[in-house]
């Protein structure tokens, strides 16, 4: 008996190499097969499609899925949805997945409806949406602007922090402040914020943080920072319902904070 | 028993042609990576310079001349910034395979000595491990190097990263050749030579030889010198008097050879080559995507080299080779009391891959070629692989035989190492050929293959080549400039080749180049997700016509402008 387990320990090395060697192939072979195809995809969304309502997210995952999920569903997702500040002024988030993966926006979420076809599951789930009463980034245009700056501030498109986001993009002066005021805006009982800095190769050549500060009737609310590998960052802040001046000053951190692309959004909600 | 030197030499051969076919059937479906472009266009001036030279051309061979193929004022004027051996090589197999025979397209014959370098890369580990192991050790040492899906797509490009592999390796063996025979030396020096005209790394080889030299004459200069008074000065003494001739072959010949096939060099020895490694030292760092995170500045993760071996090297080849690793560590450990001093290849070896990979723990060193910047360490790991796998197929045998005493060892032996090497060789080779033509887009089952790979945040390609896959959607499409961004260098040749009909000319770049676009590509990498977004907005959707993927996973999206805005 001995002799035999002391066989079989020496054999065991062989035969164990053999047995990865057939893993091996078999799993990286048949990886592709673990991905749901466009017939899924098709399925998937045609029943989504007959579900769905104008206004409501649609989000993908996992993140590198996101192309194919355009393909299917694109026409269904505008550009201010893609490039949303937060999905917090959304009633409906339609989450479509794969291998597994959930989207960080339906975290926390309990879905109202679950299916899945072919691999590709789609969630829906629904939530109390924030009222914007102000969306602050597409009327940038109506700010009064002081202070030292490159260019902007304009409203773009900006790649920040590798995700697409509709914002307000100002480039200071290194070290100079850029205030942007809107005057007479209405307000809820919160404003969202979200900053970052744009643009992957300024980022990787300069690595001064960037910082937005927000003032309401010349009180400031907040001031913070975002470094180059802080994507997207978002604060909520406490507001009195009602008309007010707000005030946004976007400052590059330093002497050497050249090519600062401050890009931000905010939204007043009630 | 060992077979015969006619068997061993006919073996080398097969697997050398083997090798060099396989390489260049497999890149006739591979697009053309960014860099390719510029090597090609170098490699023609260089090659037509020496054409020139050795047909006594006035003015060729002056300072005018010499500038006007190699260098310029720029930094990266005729590619200066790269030696020369390998641009020089695709110019010449272009002007020969093409122009005159006509045996093979452009681009093909551009591509051919990287072809080339990789059958001598596999030829060279036949070689070193059937005169160090034995042949069944090397017939599977060479295949499972054959059967390695990044390196096999490396060895089809008109770029460096394949043949610097080879070099590295070349030079190693003919170092360690020469620990044996004097007349080896000079040979190593011109090898490491050419490595250095091949491309920076080999500036890395001497940390490779240096240790395992002074340990080589160390143990057998003390052996020699035997017990008494002054025992290690006289051992060192003995074994630096013995092989005096290697370190200084490799001083001498290798920077000669250099100098002797990049004529830049000619006009300003010390201020060009100050030149070349200062451009390195120096080098942008390009994005770069590994476990989730996009990577442009230092301090990079000092694992970067091991996670990245990790994933991309067929699993069974890595499982063997710790086998073997293990098995020769546990080996010489036992012996190394007793043992008569020897060239000791298995520590030459583990010193390579210590100098290949060993940069990339810093935490400064460009990252951003994953896997090609330390190739040349994977051919260690395929020898130890074979070794390993020999072991293991040797070791059941013995159990068998033990079993079975009426079962005849030789042939067992024979059927063991065939069906141990055969599986791990058939593995490889099935990774290898299903990752074919997206190589950089695979990973191994470690990894998840190319679908784990995404779900581990890995980079997804660079050089943008896979554009080549979306041109037949393209074709049947009406006809339309076209926002190819990081295949802008290679549009124009897919235009000549007639992969692409006229009217799909480049558009230009950034904005102005998608605002004249009819349709867009989006090569996937993190840091390219900005071409998405630029897209978006002016073409006012989000939704793409095609996305080519690799096993399920996007790597290009095509988007055709809509003829009505949708926003």
């Amino acid at each position: 008996m001995a002799s035999s387990v002391s066989r079989l320990v020496r054999a065991a090395p062989a035969l164990g190499l053999i047995a990865i060697a057939a893993w091996s192939a078999l799993r990286v072979v048949g990886a592709g097969g673990a991905v749901p195809d466009d017939a899924a995809w098709a399925a998937t969304s045609a029943r989504v499609r007959s579900e769905l309502r104008g206004g409501e997210l649609i989000v993908f995952a996992p993140r590198w899925v996101e192309p194919v999920g355009r393909l299917h569903l694109g026409d269904r997702i505008p550009i201010e949805m893609a490039g949303r500040l937060d999905a917090a002024r959304y009633p409906v988030i339609w989450e479509l997945s794969i291998r597994g993966a959930r989207a960080p926006e339906t975290r926390g979420l309990v879905p109202t409806t679950t299916f899945a076809v072919g691999g590709v599951t789609a969630r829906r789930f629904e939530r109390a949406a924030a009222v914007v009463v102000t969306d602050f980034a597409p009327v940038i245009g109506t700010a009064t602007v002081t202070g030292p700056r490159v260019r902007g501030p304009d409203l773009v498109l900006a790649e920040v922090g590798f995700t697409p986001r509709r914002c307000a993009q100002v480039v200071p002066q290194p070290d100079g402040e850029v205030a942007m005021t809107f005057a007479g805006v209405e307000l809820g009982t919160e404003l969202a914020v979200g900053a970052g800095l744009a643009d992957v190769f300024t980022r990787r050549d300069v690595r001064d943080p960037g910082e937005l500060a927000v003032a309401v009737d010349g009180v400031e609310l907040a001031r913070f920072r975002f470094g180059v590998d802080d994507g997207w960052v978002t604060r909520t802040l406490v507001t009195r319902p009602g008309s007010a001046t707000v005030t946004f000053r976007a400052r590059a951190v330093g002497l050497r904070a050249s090519n600062r692309l401050v890009c931000f959004a905010a939204e007043a909600r009630r | 028993m060992r077979p015969s030197r006619a068997i061993v030499r006919a073996t080398g051969a097969a697997l050398f042609a083997l090798t060099i076919a396989i390489a260049l059937v497999a890149q006739r479906d591979v697009g053309l990576a960014r860099d390719e472009l510029v090597y090609m266009s170098a490699g023609d001036g260089y090659a037509r310079w020496w054409i020139d030279a050795v047909t006594f051309k006035d003015g060729t061979v002056s300072e005018r001349g010499i500038t006007a193929a190699w260098g310029g004022k720029g930094a990266t004027d005729h590619n200066r910034e790269h030696p020369p051996l390998m641009k020089t090589m695709f110019g010449l197999s272009k002007r020969l395979l093409h122009d005159r025979l006509g045996v093979a397209s452009t681009v093909t014959a551009y591509r051919a000595p990287t072809a080339l370098m990789h059958g001598v890369l596999v030829l060279v580990v036949f070689a070193w491990v059937v005169a160090a192991w034995g042949y069944a050790e090397a017939v599977l040492a060479a295949l499972l190097t054959l059967f390695l899906p990044r390196a096999l797509f490396h060895a089809g490009l008109a770029c460096f990263d394949g043949p610097i592999a080879t070099m590295w390796v070349a030079s190693l063996y003919c170092y360690w050749r020469a620990l044996s025979r004097w007349w080896w030396a000079p040979i190593a020096g011109v090898v490491w030579g050419l490595a250095l005209a091949t491309k920076h790394n080999a500036l890395l080889i001497p940390f490779a030889i240096a240790p395992h030299f002074v340990w080589v004459i160390v143990r057998d200069g003390l052996h020699r010198a035997g017990p008494g008074p002054w025992r290690w000065g006289r051992g060192i003494a003995l074994g630096v008097f013995g092989r005096w001739y290697v370190p200084l072959s490799l001083i001498v010949l290798g920077p000669l050879t250099l100098l002797a096939v990049w004529p830049w060099l000619w006009l300003a020895p010390s201020g060009h080559v100050r030149a070349w490694l200062q451009f390195h030292l120096h080098h942008v760092h390009y994005n770069f995507e590994y476990l989730g995170d996009n990577w442009n500045h230092p301090p990079f993760p000092w694992h970067v080299a091991v996670v990245t071996t990790l994933f991309t090297v067929p699993a069974a080849t890595l499982a063997a080779a710790a086998v073997g690793t293990l098995v020769k560590a546990r080996a010489w450990w036992q012996t190394r009391a007793t043992a008569a001093p020897s060239t000791e290849p298995g520590l030459l070896l583990a010193s390579s891959v210590a100098a290949s990979m060993g940069p990339f723990v810093l935490g400064s060193t460009p990252i951003f070629g994953a896997e090609k910047h330390w190739e040349a360490a994977i051919p260690s790991l395929c020898i130890a692989a074979a070794l390993g796998a020999v072991w293991a197929a040797r070791a059941a045998v013995a159990a068998l035989v033990a079993q079975w005493p009426r079962l005849g060892a030789r042939a067992a032996t024979a059927i063991a190492i065939t069906a141990v090497g055969g599986a791990l060789v058939i593995s490889a080779a099935a990774e290898t050929a299903h990752a074919h033509p997206y190589a950089l887009s695979s990973y191994n089952a470690i990894a998840g293959g190319a679908p784990g790979g995404a779900d581990r945040g890995m980079n997804r390609q660079f050089w943008g080549y896979a554009a080549r896959g979306v041109l037949p959607f393209l074709r049947a499409q009406s006809p339309g400039r076209v926002y190819s961004h990081d295949a802008s260098p290679a549009w124009g040749t897919y235009l000549r080749d007639r992969r692409l009909p006229p009217g799909f000319g480049d558009s230009g770049n950034e904005e102005g180049g998608i605002a004249a676009s009819q349709y867009a590509i989006v090569i996937h990498e993190l840091h390219f997700n900005r071409h998405d977004f630029m897209i978006w907005s002016n073409y006012g959707t989000v939704q793409p016509v095609f996305v080519l993927r690799a096993d399920g996973v996007p790597i290009v999206t095509v988007y055709r402008r809509p003829t009505k805005p949708t926003r």
